[in-house]
């Protein structure tokens, strides 16, 4: 059973502190159990300038159970999967508490962005490349965020007006997209073979 | 005045049974009168001793006055009132026998007993009303001290209050220097009440009961002064207005001895707990479960325990995990055992 007045109370103050966290939590459905959030990338990294959108599902025994956050933005980062978007967090998983809210534990995944861990790594190729490549590493991080994490906010509604405007249902366009990843082509093929 | 005639009427009564035996019945019926109403009487009687005051019930009020000086304005004001009531209602010729018997108390039972004989039937029963309304103004005064003897627990309760003298010092002390006046002026009561009789009433009202009655208020404020200093007189303050004032601060209290740290940092407590959101109560409030200091409700804390029973705070386990199992086993162990691990079953 989800607290939806924690999760309706955590909204709201994450909305009143957008400007100075920016960092964005809105619900995607009714039901308050799935949301999004949008995390600016830290300054000073291949990250800054982007915008990373992190799917939230909150378990049945939210807040007493950590929140389940993936990247929708493909990110090239050690600890985060470079295919699914899975984040190789603590507090996301043993070292969650219930005294954490959603917006802590985004500022926490925008603090592990500025803060590689290659050690523990989720993606073992990303995290070879941070530690032997180090330059490499920067410098594809960098052209992730400038592929995927800059123009996402406006690439996503023009790819999903191109979509509906095929014909497809505005809801399935956005799910499909969020499904390869926000790759148009993709997702295309997707709804066609659907 | 009235108390006297009463305790001393059988033997009076039997005496007029051998000179005027045809007012026989008569003084057998007051005599049942005067038992009700000095079994009332000894009723309110020993609540008052009870509380410490045994002169009340021995003489009239004179004596009562002298002895208890202050504390005994509102008994007098209620007297008065009721004898002025009576007067009022009554013929002169009982007015005349009040007067006596208040004037010699040793001689009022005869006189009363002979007034009556040579008066009509209705003095009668009108002496019989008089005493039966000094009586359930025994029982008033009774009824106020009893409040307090009920308490039960009045050796904690007089604890709390002296423990709770030091918060109210400090608590007036913050005040006067916000009024800037001088904390200890006791010549200002008028200015001092108003805060700490806040939780009885506004302002108004209080107004309203000065001008009713001023010495009753007066005594309101001396008493709250009085029963730091003297604790015999302190009974005799409004019971309410002084129980309402001891809960949230003997919570408080409590809590802050349970656990000496708290006292070090009090401006940590949350209004709301953390998890939940939901406005921490009294109990939640004086709820201290883990050493690091972090605060929750009782919900979220027994939902936590039934998981993996860290704290949210310090994500250390909590420790009572081995208390809580004997608790469900042993019954009669429970508060006991949790009141080691939680200071909030300390009160329970």
């Amino acid at each position: 059973m989800i607290d939806f007045a924690r999760v309706q109370k955590e909204l709201q103050e994450c909305s009143k502190e957008i400007d100075t966290s920016g960092i964005r939590v809105s619900p995607k459905s009714d039901n308050l159990a799935r949301l999004t959030g949008i995390i600016p990338g830290p300054l000073g990294t291949p990250y800054e300038g982007g915008s990373f959108e992190i799917d939230i599902t909150l378990p049945d025994g939210y807040p007493f159970e950590p929140p389940k956050m993936k990247f929708v933005t493909k990110v090239w980062h050690p600890n985060i999967s470079s295919q699914s978007g899975a984040i190789c967090l603590d507090i996301l998983k043993d070292q969650w508490s219930p005294a954490l809210t959603l917006k802590t534990a985004l500022l926490s995944v925008q603090a592990l962005l500025s803060a590689p861990e290659p050690d523990d790594p989720q993606d073992a190729v990303v995290a070879q490349q941070y530690l032997r490549e180090y330059q490499t590493f920067v410098g594809t991080a960098r052209y992730w965020t400038e592929s995927f994490a800059k123009a996402s906010s406006l690439g996503v509604e023009e790819k999903v007006q191109r979509l509906v405007e095929m014909g497809f249902a505005d809801s399935l366009v956005r799910s499909t997209l969020e499904a390869v990843g926000g790759d148009e082509n993709l997702a295309l093929e997707k709804l066609l073979s659907s | 005045m009235d108390s006297d005639s009463i305790n001393t009427t059988p033997s009076p009564s039997a005496n007029n049974c051998k000179d005027f035996s045809r007012k026989k019945r008569r003084s057998a019926k007051l005599k049942q009168c005067k038992l009700d109403a000095r079994r009332e009487q000894w009723l309110s009687q020993s609540a008052v001793k009870n509380k410490g005051c045994c002169k009340e019930g021995t003489n009239g009020g004179d004596l009562k006055q002298r002895a208890q000086g202050q504390t005994d304005c509102l008994l007098e004001n209620l007297e008065i009132s009721r004898r002025g009531e009576a007067n009022r209602g009554r013929e002169t010729g009982l007015v005349k026998h009040e007067s006596d018997s208040e004037s010699l108390p040793s001689n009022s039972p005869m006189n009363s007993i002979l007034l009556e004989g040579t008066g009509s039937g209705t003095s009668f029963t009108n002496s019989s009303s008089s005493s039966s309304s000094t009586s359930s103004g025994g029982c008033c005064s009774g009824s106020i001290t009893e409040e307090e003897g009920d308490d039960g627990c009045l050796d904690d309760w007089e604890a709390v209050a002296d423990a709770l003298a030091a918060d109210d010092d400090k608590r007036e002390m913050e005040r006067n220097n916000n009024n800037r006046e001088n904390p200890f002026l006791g010549s200002t009561p008028e200015h001092e009440q108003n805060p700490q009789l806040g939780l009885k009433g506004e302002g108004s009202d209080l107004r309203n009961a000065k001008l009713e009655c001023p010495r009753m208020v007066q005594r309101v404020t001396g008493s709250s002064r009085a029963w730091r200093a003297d604790d015999a007189f302190r009974p005799q303050s409004l019971p309410n207005l002084s129980k309402q004032r001891s809960f949230p601060n003997t919570d408080r209290h409590f809590g802050q001895r349970g656990v000496p740290w708290m006292r070090s940092s009090p401006f940590t407590v949350p209004s709301s707990c953390p998890i939940c959101y939901e406005d921490l109560d009294f109990t939640d409030s004086s709820f201290f479960p883990c050493l690091c200091g972090f605060r929750l409700c009782l919900f979220c804390h027994k939902r936590i325990l039934e998981e993996d029973g860290r704290c949210p705070g310090c994500r250390k386990q909590y420790e009572q995990d081995p208390v809580e199992a004997e608790a469900s086993i042993q019954e009669g162990s429970l508060t006991f055992r949790l009141a080691r691990s939680s200071s909030m079953f300390a009160r329970s």
